[in-house]
């Protein structure tokens, strides 16, 4: 293992020296034999900073682009030592996802002989392209197994087909892939995770004894692309057919407190007899109670969320958000986890797998049905 | 009128007016249009509720955006206002819901920490010649990881506590929007009365300039950026409040929408230019289009179509508008 690593590293080193040669070309040339018998003192005296850039990128370089090769040419796993599992989560920034990575981390604590953990996020939600990124690191890493929730149920796809044809299991969390694209790519990737679906009807049908028929209702959506927002706004939406109600506005407050503030504002005025709102997260939730605050109609208009984030534990109490799903952030991952590793050890086919999503009110929570 | 010909005072003041009328004729025109174009559109929008809820939102957006005019008016820009002002919610957040401090100290802290991100905004790039725009950018990045960390990247319920500040009325009208009111109007006063303001504009227009006539720009560098940061974090203690939470991922993308407005309003990128009425205006284009789009219940897409078309327009108008008002005084 030493030894290999010594080797690649001479080989990144000689690697880099074009680099270095292209550096070496920009800077001006006082005296060529003084550059001939000190190259590199009098690269530094020129250009210290960039001496100190190049120094920094060589490091970089050997931290990141030669591991691939490093560990390609060290071999995998071996058969006695653990296997490393990789979970690729989405925004960190996100309370529900950080939620989810840390049970992972707890999760890995506690069975720190069975399995070793490499947890990555990407910064923004949105952004795809680092996620793909991400999983493409993993597969040169030859991780035993890769346990994803997607920020795009479509473009991940294609490089998880890839890690999969690389021998690598891939478990879907969280937020599940296009079954359409799966088909398509020959894939099979097995879902671990709640049915947001399921989550916002039982929230809406909650709600939804509070109400009478025909009364009329508005749904703060999610962002309009985002695979869980669609399944929150559909569970929404047959709760509220169910139920009688007229839908009188559905509309994006991106997951964002403010924007779902100045959207339930105008909804507000231009249905004076609005009777609820149903968010798809809480941090909308929020933005919808302030609004009904600054409308004076705190106490006649109900507001219902998702996710159970800790800051609506004081409101339920308070009787500003009547109920809210709780889809255990903190065991998705883990259960993602526990999937790859059984499947790891018996190489069975991989299957779909559903996690429950609480119904939170003041009164308590109350699992799934069975 | 001869150059030589001294103005009588009435003639002066009526080309001032004149002129002031120019400078905001185009934006109150097509504020005015958006409205009656909603007002037709959406039943209920044409009413007071609809005015409060707006007055009612957009006092957060008046102070970044007064702050970000001056930026713009010395040739700088400041992209770090949205995670600043996370960061300052975040620490009044916490502050409040989990070291239980009461609400004045809340507030201070979370000035004092507007003050040094913008502090360090100005004194880096003051001392090491450094763009705004790669400082700030810096600021952006550290500022939302500072109110990850504070809050453990959770939401900060607070409660009624802090609804003291958006919930107070007088006449009428809420305390930040009177608050926003008096510092826009401030905010012109120091633009175009004072010595101060004169140093932007001149800062902005010829740096060097200023330098060679014996006034030191940095100052003027400084101040701008520290009041930046203040009025970030008075928005902040304003959405706190009326939100009666601090999320820490308040003000994505809340640069963007500053700069719109401050643009939207006839200020230049370049600097040298500025007004903080018409960003005022600015600030209510927008406000009274989000406002109007969810009454009309209008697509996500087009919500999205329409704001960046009136965006391009309005500083098209505003093209057209600077060139006649240049033709007439020439």
């Amino acid at each position: 293992m030493f030894h290999g690593f010594v080797t690649t590293a001479k080989l990144r080193t000689s690697e880099c020296g074009p680099l270095r040669a292209r550096k070496a070309r920009f800077t001006p040339i006082p005296d060529l034999t003084l550059m001939t018998t000190q190259p590199r003192s009098d690269l530094l005296r020129i250009r210290p900073l960039a001496g100190l850039f190049a120094a920094w990128a060589l490091l970089l370089a050997l931290g990141t682009g030669c591991g691939p090769r490093e560990s390609g040419e060290s071999g995998g796993s071996t058969p006695d030592s653990k296997p490393r599992i990789a979970l690729i989560m989405k925004s960190l920034a996100n309370e529900f996802f950080l939620t989810m990575e840390n049970g992972a981390r707890t999760h890995q604590k506690n069975h720190a002989t069975e399995y070793d953990l490499l947890a990555n996020g990407i910064k923004d939600e949105l952004d795809v392209a680092r996620q793909i990124d991400l999983v493409e690191q993993m597969i040169a890493q030859r991780v035993a197994a890769i346990v994803i929730a997607p920020a795009d149920s479509k473009a991940l796809v294609t490089v998880c087909r890839r890690a999969q044809e690389a021998g690598i299991i891939v478990v879907n969390i969280d937020n599940k892939f296009d079954d359409a694209v799966l088909a398509e790519k020959a894939a099979r990737i097995p879902f671990v995770g709640p049915d947001n679906r399921k989550g916002a009807r039982r929230v809406g049908d909650y709600l939804a004894r509070r109400l009478q028929p025909g009364d009329p209702v508005a749904i703060i959506e999610g962002p309009p692309n985002a695979f869980n927002a669609q399944q929150r706004k559909l569970g929404f939406t047959e709760a509220v057919q169910a139920a009688g109600l007229r839908l009188a506005s559905s509309q994006s407050g991106y997951w964002e407190t403010d924007k779902a503030n100045q959207v339930a504002a105008a909804i507000l005025t231009e249905h004076p007899d609005l009777k609820a709102f149903l968010c798809s997260n809480d941090s909308m939730a929020l933005g919808a109670i302030a609004a009904l605050r600054a409308a004076g109609k705190a106490d006649t208009v109900l507001v219902v969320g998702y996710d159970n984030i800790s800051a609506v534990q004081a409101l339920l109490k308070e009787g500003k958000i009547l109920a809210t799903a709780d889809q255990h952030a903190d065991q998705i991952a883990v259960f993602g986890i526990e999937y790859a590793l059984q499947l790891l050890e018996t190489k069975s086919a991989p299957a779909d797998r559903e996690t429950p999503v609480d119904l939170v009110t003041a009164q308590g929570v109350e699992p799934p049905a069975p | 009128m001869k150059p030589s010909d001294p103005p009588t005072p009435s003639s002066s003041r009526a080309a001032e007016w004149r002129q002031v009328l120019a400078e905001y004729l185009g934006l109150t025109v097509a504020l005015a249009i958006l409205m009656a174009v909603f007002s037709l559109s959406a039943q209920h929008f044409f009413s007071a509720i609809t005015l409060r809820t707006i007055a009612n939102q957009i006092p957060s957006a008046l102070l970044v955006a007064t702050a970000m005019t001056f930026v713009l008016v010395i040739g700088e820009i400041d992209l770090s206002v949205g995670s600043v002002l996370a960061l300052s919610g975040a620490v009044m957040g916490v502050a409040m819901a989990q070291w239980h401090w009461p609400l004045w100290a809340s507030l201070i802290a979370a000035l004092a920490t507007g003050l040094v991100c913008g502090a360090f905004n100005g004194l880096v790039s003051i001392r090491w010649r450094l763009p705004s725009f790669i400082v700030t950018l810096g600021m952006l990045e550290m500022a939302r990881g500072g109110a990850h960390a504070v809050t453990r990247s959770q939401t900060q319920y607070i409660g009624s506590a802090v609804g003291a500040i958006a919930d107070t009325d007088i006449l009428g009208f809420s305390l930040p929007f009177l608050v926003a009111v008096i510092i826009v109007v401030v905010g012109q006063l120091v633009l175009s009365r004072t010595v101060f303001g004169r140093h932007m504009v001149a800062v902005g227009t010829n740096q060097e300039a200023v330098r060679l006539s014996g006034i030191d720009p940095r100052p003027v560098k400084l101040a701008v950026f520290l009041i930046t940061g203040m009025l970030v974090a008075l928005a902040a203690a304003i959405d706190t409040s009326r939100f009666q939470s601090a999320n820490p991922n308040a003000g994505l993308g809340f640069e963007l929408q500053a700069i719109a407005a401050v643009v939207i309003g006839g200020t230049s990128l370049m600097g040298g230019r500025g007004s903080v009425v018409s960003t005022f205006l600015g600030v209510l284009i927008i406000a009274v289009l989000n406002s109007g789009l969810a009454s009309v219940g209008a697509k996500d897409e087009m919500k999205r179509l329409v704001t960046g078309l009136v965006i391009v327009a309005a500083v098209i108008v505003d093209h057209y508008r600077h060139r006649l008002t240049k033709a007439r005084t020439v």
